[in-house]
């Protein structure tokens, strides 16, 4: 019954929300542009340094690119889904946020996901299309390796969800989102090449103290059988027990919300 | 004195609630120090507050800005955690935000909207109707109920950043009332108004509140709402509460006089006729006397048998002014 | 003049008056060059080679694309499309003060908080990574190299500025200006060295502006190119600053004459 109504609520709000994205159509494409545009210029930079080097870390070419797929799928899926904590800042300080607190529906479902806009929709289908077309590339996968590989993505969706919750909650206590959630994304810029790539201890930390190596190499190592099983157990304890913290600090800042005064 | 028991829709104990300011210093240095120490400083916004509401009742909550209005109204709805002190709403504790207890309350803040502003209003109501989960007859019924109350038939389809402030104002009406809450919170509602729409809204909420029995706490800071609205008001200054009763007990207990104005041609009358009360406002023909109120009625008398005057007239003390001389005396 | 240097000062502390936003700025500029100088680290450890560029002169490049981004790109005349969408702008058509001057100088004021504290975050980096980097020691070299980031400056603004006049015809300031960063990005030579491309791909890059705004300069650093190569380079980068030049003019004037129709 819960599911169901928070299910419409979602639905309305992204007919929402993509109502209103595409009343600036041209910045809309343009957006749309210059994304195909990063993605695509990543992809020569590869191509570039496989044309000419030995590559990187005994990785094949098409190891490489199934990397930065995974990154790619796992980076717009979240975009997609949370798209409205970025104007998290903005309902704060304008006082709608407290129209969040003061309605029947779970604030914080309302802040993560109210404002998914279809726009985002044809990069993330490129994303899927990009990690199938890499995936046959490999050499020959396992199924078990592929239903571990589905298991992991959603892993590192929920990771990515307790990172925006975090977020939000510091929003809720300085007003200060914008900032924090550009860090987010420079970190995990790191994830678009296997971060074993990087030297110790800078490896290790971003494995698994900023868990982007676990949210976006992790998923793809274990397609490629290179994972064993005690990481992929480790992998889904860190993202549950990150994202019960995180609920956690949620709850904190909400009871020291004060809201912005009148 | 005060009795709480089961029939108060609202009631309040004691209420507390500190706000931390951070103190920062201007300048370069002031900006690193700042990042190392913080000196804070804790503001009591609201100072150990009483009070109850039955319901339906309307109740006026008045105070000079900073009072401890607004905090208190968002210690009601929930928005706030109370630093000490209990509070129960509707038989609820406002601030675990529970799902009753948000499905029957409505918090109105003047001059910021729940509105989208891109969308006509009826995407805000039907929008509203999932989340209060309204069913499809009785959201019909009530939204045609407001429509003809407020007179806005057909603005309803047109996009809202395309409507006038006033029938904006009447869209985050019906937005806020679509679910017929039981407690209704307005917050400023008046503010950024002209005189015109200030009325109408006041007549507003009048008539919902006779309708639908809600009880409604209205906070302002200006005099013309509780005026015309409330009969019982909570005067609030510097965080505690200053008067708790009826607006006609105010006036009696702060300002027990009444002001009579005439115009007296005679030259020694005129000065006889001063020595009655106290002179607030003299010019020859025209006075102005302020006496007791328990006097006023024979004072009058006896200035219409022993002089000859015209226009007498009797008025109750300035209400305004009254609240004003109350905020006064409570800054000591 | 007095009034430029005032202006450029201005900007200058302009910055840190937003304290927070600045040191995340510096913490994500940081960020994005570590990422970038551990990816080459991992392709080319030491002893391997790719064209003629070995570790050192590969991490050399990295990092000093990143000092001379921050010396040529640092700008504030993003705030042009701003000023032209708010009518600020008209504040300054009132006022006896070149526009373009205005700008260039408000640039100069940016350049130099990032250039120091570039500075710092390199040196500190340079202490705790040791990065194996080349210096130049060559006199002639070093000259001719400030002389070429000298000229991708007046490239780089010329180019802003003529991005910033697309807000005479549009109200979207962000997704252009997005763009524009992604593509100057690759094709200036930050993410690699433009030279180890095919050939025939390259020399289409010896024709393009953005080739001139990092990845030149830097090879005139590096020495690795002969002194009529560095000439014809730097004479390059010049005639390009004079279309932009032209083109920025052009697109003023008439934007001008659009803006003041509005009546804004």
């Amino acid at each position: 019954m819960e599911l169901k109504k928070y299910f419409k609520i979602w639905y309305f709000l992204t007919t929402i929300a993509t109502q209103i994205a595409l009343t600036s159509r041209l910045g809309a494409i343009l957006f749309l542009i210059g994304k195909l545009l990063r993605f695509a210029l990543f992809l020569v930079f590869i191509m570039v340094i496989y044309s000419q080097t030995q590559g990187i870390q005994g990785y094949s070419f098409w190891q490489v690119l199934f990397f930065f797929a995974t990154f790619n799928l796992i980076d717009t899926a979240s975009q997609f889904l949370l798209r409205e904590v970025y104007r998290f800042r903005y309902y704060v300080l304008n006082g709608t946020f407290d129209y969040f607190l003061t309605k029947p529906m779970s604030p914080l479902f309302r802040s993560l996901f109210g404002g998914s806009d279809i726009l985002d929709i044809p990069m993330l289908a490129i994303s899927i299309i990009f990690v199938y077309y890499s995936t046959f590339k490999l050499t020959t996968v396992a199924p078990i390796d592929l239903i571990i590989y589905g298991l992991l993505v959603i892993n590192a969706l929920i990771i990515a969800l307790a990172i925006h919750i975090v977020v939000i909650s510091i929003g809720v206590l300085t007003t200060e989102v914008d900032n924090t959630i550009m860090l987010y994304r420079d970190l995990t810029q790191m994830g678009r090449i296997p971060v074993d790539v990087y030297r110790e201890p800078i490896s290790w930390i971003i494995t698994f103290v900023i868990p982007i190596g676990v949210m976006m190499t992790f998923p793809a190592k274990a397609l490629m059988g290179l994972l064993s099983t005690q990481f992929v157990l480790i992998s889904i304890f860190l993202s549950l027990t990150i994202f019960f913290l995180c609920l956690r600090f949620w709850k904190y800042a909400i009871k020291n919300y004060s809201s912005v005064s009148s | 004195m005060l009795e709480f028991s089961k029939m108060d829709t609202i009631s309040v104990k004691n209420l507390v609630k500190t706000y931390q300011v951070f103190k920062k210093e201007p300048g370069i240095l002031g900006t690193f120090k700042s990042l190392v120490s913080r000196k804070y400083e804790k503001v009591k916004a609201v100072d150990d507050i009483s009070f109850s509401i039955k319901e339906g009742e309307l109740v006026g909550f008045i105070g000079p800005n900073g009072a401890g209005k607004t905090t208190t109204l968002k210690c009601l709805s929930g928005l706030l955690y109370p630093t000490s002190g209990e509070i129960s709403v509707l038989n609820f504790k406002p601030w675990q935000r529970k799902r009753q207890f948000l499905t029957n309350i409505s918090f109105v803040m003047g001059q910021k909207n729940q509105l989208w502003w891109d969308l006509p209003a009826i995407e805000t109501f039907l929008l509203n109707k999932e989340i209060f989960e309204i069913n499809d007859s009785q959201f019909k019924k009530t939204l045609g109920e407001l429509v003809d109350l407020l007179d806005a038939k057909d603005i309803l389809n047109i996009q809202v950043k395309r409507l006038s402030l006033g029938q904006r104002m009447k869209c985050e009406l019906i937005a806020a009332l679509i679910h017929l809450p039981k407690v209704l919170f307005l917050d400023e509602p008046t503010i950024g108004l002209d005189v015109v729409m200030q009325e109408k809204l006041r007549e507003f909420v009048k008539s919902y509140n006779k309708n639908f029995h809600s009880t409604i706490i209205l906070t302002s800071h200006y005099m013309e709402d509780v005026q015309n609205l409330a009969k019982r008001v909570i005067v609030i200054n510097f965080g505690k509460i200053v008067f708790d009763g009826l607006l006609t007990e105010l006036v009696k207990k702060k300002a027990p006089y009444k002001l009579i104005s005439f115009m007296e041609r005679n030259k020694d009358n005129f000065v006889k006729i001063k020595k009655l009360g106290k002179i607030i406002e003299q010019d020859f023909p025209k006075l102005t006397i302020r006496v007791s109120s328990k006097d006023s009625n024979r004072i009058a008398s006896q200035i219409l048998d022993n002089f000859t005057v015209e226009d007498l007239t009797i008025e109750e003390a300035d209400i305004a002014e009254i609240i004003r001389e109350v905020f006064e005396k409570s800054k000591k | 003049m007095k009034k430029y240097w005032q202006i450029a000062k201005i900007t200058f502390s302009e910055t840190t008056a937003y304290r927070l936003n600045f040191v995340m700025w510096r913490v994500r500029v940081v960020l994005q060059l570590l990422t970038i100088y551990f990816l080459w680290q991992a392709i080319l450890p030491r002893g391997a080679k790719i064209l003629n560029y070995d570790h050192s002169q590969i991490l050399t490049y990295i990092l000093g694309t990143s000092l001379i981004w921050s010396f040529v790109m640092a700008s504030r005349s993003q705030s042009i499309a701003d000023e032209i969408n708010s009518g600020s702008l008209s504040n300054f058509l009132i006022k006896p003060i070149n526009y373009f001057s205005y700008h260039f100088f408000r640039d100069i004021g940016d350049k130099a908080m990032n250039i120091l504290f570039t500075a710092v975050e390199l040196t500190l980096m340079y202490f705790i990574l040791k990065p194996p980097i080349f210096i130049q020691t060559d006199p002639t070299y070093l000259a001719l190299a400030l002389i070429s980031i000298f000229a991708a400056l007046c490239l780089h603004f010329f180019i802003n500025f003529i991005l910033g006049t697309i807000g005479f015809i549009s109200p979207e300031i962000w997704a252009p200006r997005f763009i524009f960063f992604i593509v100057i990005g690759f094709f200036a030579g930050s993410y690699f060295p433009l030279d180890i491309l095919p050939a025939n791909i390259f020399a289409i890059f010896k024709f393009l502006p953005f080739t001139y705004l990092l990845y030149f300069p830097l090879k005139v650093y590096l020495g690795q190119l002969p002194l009529e190569e560095t000439i014809v380079g730097i004479f390059t980068t010049f005639i390009w600053t004079a279309v932009f030049a032209l083109i920025a003019n052009l697109a003023w004037r008439k934007g001008l004459k659009l803006y003041t129709s509005w009546g804004k």
